[in-house]
């Protein structure tokens, strides 16, 4: 009986809605983003003001670690994928990186025992986030892209191989952010639904579920950010790819590059077991 | 619940709403503060780092081999030093040589000198001491005369006595 009854009370995709000139807006979402956003922010003014207090010693603060290690990391994938760091690319996949993982980790964070098992929801459980995201790098890539091969160039690309692949071309360029969008939202979406259920189970069998599945969510937290950011970075790779390399080495590059994003795409969709509902 | 039967695209959680524009500014504004002013110190910082840690290994790498080729010189100097040393040993015992049989043929030379002297010594005394007796000889005998006739020459025993008692001042004068 008790199984049954508190189901009703999971509300799939509720927000906190507030309508302002004619569109709705959902506050708890905006809230826990500006939580998120804030969190970056101070993490990454501590990082730099720690960094300019003593440069001659060249001792890095565990701060200034944690963000070289992925200003870092970033920086020699975009390297590797682009051929130099991009001054717009690697600031874009690190700030992305940093914001997803805040965001996700944000559902954490408890609240009274029993009432919620998250005190906020992950702003990133919410298609509008990960759209405005999705559409950000997009928009990038297309404007890297038309930028580096030139607007005939670029259009030029989608009659290759051959002039018949032209919608599945396309096709592929809208799938990018909607996949990019809904990969993440749909992780972390089923993470929310995932501590929702634990949160049904009585508190003396709850604990046991709850701290394995936060520590498993952590996890896939920190993988979503870390494809998030990968895959804007081949995305921004596979458009501007071919400018100034020869065709048949391009072709292969390019067939290796899409390769790997697709390895990527899987290996994170599997991270996350969809949850029985 | 009859909203949701009217209108259900806005009920869809896959819709956007507002908040995508909101979420867009909001990651723009991220995005421009990280970009502007956290990003760039934490890229020198790391260029930084690293150009400093070349330079420490640079400067390492150029005192090795100062100090190696300052071993190597240090190394060749005590080898000189020592066949400096050796030459000079050998000098030494070789003139030590020259000069003992330097000395010896001096010291054989003086000795030689030494007995030469002697014996022409030894020979101007003797022909000395012949001259000398000649010179006396006449005398002596020239006294032992005088004496022989002096005294009576009578009997034998006074004869004797004479011819005693000159041996006897002949032997005490010499």
């Amino acid at each position: 009986m008790t199984g049954l009854v508190p189901m009703a009370d999971i509300k799939i995709g509720h927000h906190v809605e507030r309508t302002f000139l004619g569109m709705t807006f959902n506050v708890d979402t905006i809230i826990s983003t500006l939580v998120a956003g804030v969190l970056v922010l101070i993490l990454g003014f501590w990082a730099t003001r720690s960094l300019t207090k003593d440069t001659e010693d060249h001792v890095p603060t565990k701060v200034q670690i944690l963000w070289e290690l992925v200003v870092g990391e970033v920086n020699k994938q975009v390297e590797d994928n682009l051929g130099k760091v991009h001054p717009f690319v690697a600031p874009l996949a690190i700030s992305l990186f940093f914001f997803i993982l805040f965001a996700n980790w944000l559902e954490l964070v408890p609240t009274k025992l029993n009432e919620h098992t998250h005190l906020l929801p992950a702003p990133t459980a919410d298609t509008n986030l990960t759209y405005a995201l999705a559409a950000v790098t997009m928009v990038s890539v297309w404007a890297y892209g038309i930028r580096q091969k030139g607007v005939k160039g670029y259009f030029k690309h989608f009659l290759e191989p051959f002039p018949v692949l032209l919608p599945l071309n396309i096709l592929e360029e809208l799938i990018k952010p909607i996949t990019l969008a809904l990969r993440l939202f749909g992780n972390i979406f089923a993470g929310g639904i995932m501590l929702a259920l634990i949160g049904l189970i009585p508190l003396y069998a709850m604990w046991a579920p709850n701290i394995l599945w936060k520590a498993f969510d952590a996890i896939i937290g920190v993988i979503q950010a870390f494809i998030f950011a990968l895959l804007t970075v081949l995305y921004f790779a596979m458009a501007g790819a071919g400018h100034e390399e020869h065709e048949s080495h391009e072709e292969h590059e390019d067939e290796q590059r899409k390769k790997k994003a697709a390895e990527a795409a899987a290996v994170s969709d599997e991270a996350t077991p969809v949850p029985a509902h | 619940m009859a909203s949701v039967a009217i209108t259900p695209m806005e009920q869809n959680f896959l819709v956007p709403n507002g908040t995508f524009f909101v979420e867009l500014i909001a990651f723009g504004i991220l995005l421009f503060l990280l970009g502007k002013y956290v990003i760039p110190p934490i890229n020198r910082a790391m260029t930084a780092r690293q150009d400093a840690i070349r330079a420490e290994f640079a400067e390492l790498d150029e005192a090795k081999s100062e100090a190696e080729a300052a071993e190597e010189e240090f190394k060749s100097q005590i080898a000189d030093a020592r066949h400096e040393a050796a030459r000079i040993r050998e000098e030494a015992r070789e003139q030590g040589a020259a000069i003992i049989a330097e000395m010896r043929e001096q010291a054989q030379t003086e000795a030689a000198r030494i007995v030469e002297h002697a014996h022409a010594q030894v020979e101007a005394d003797r022909k000395a001491a012949v001259a000398s007796l000649r010179a006396e000889v006449g005398t002596l005998a020239t006294t032992l005369a005088g004496r022989i006739v002096g005294e009576s020459l009578e009997d034998e025993a006074r004869q004797s006595r004479v011819v005693d008692r000159f041996l006897a001042e002949l032997e005490g004068a010499n």
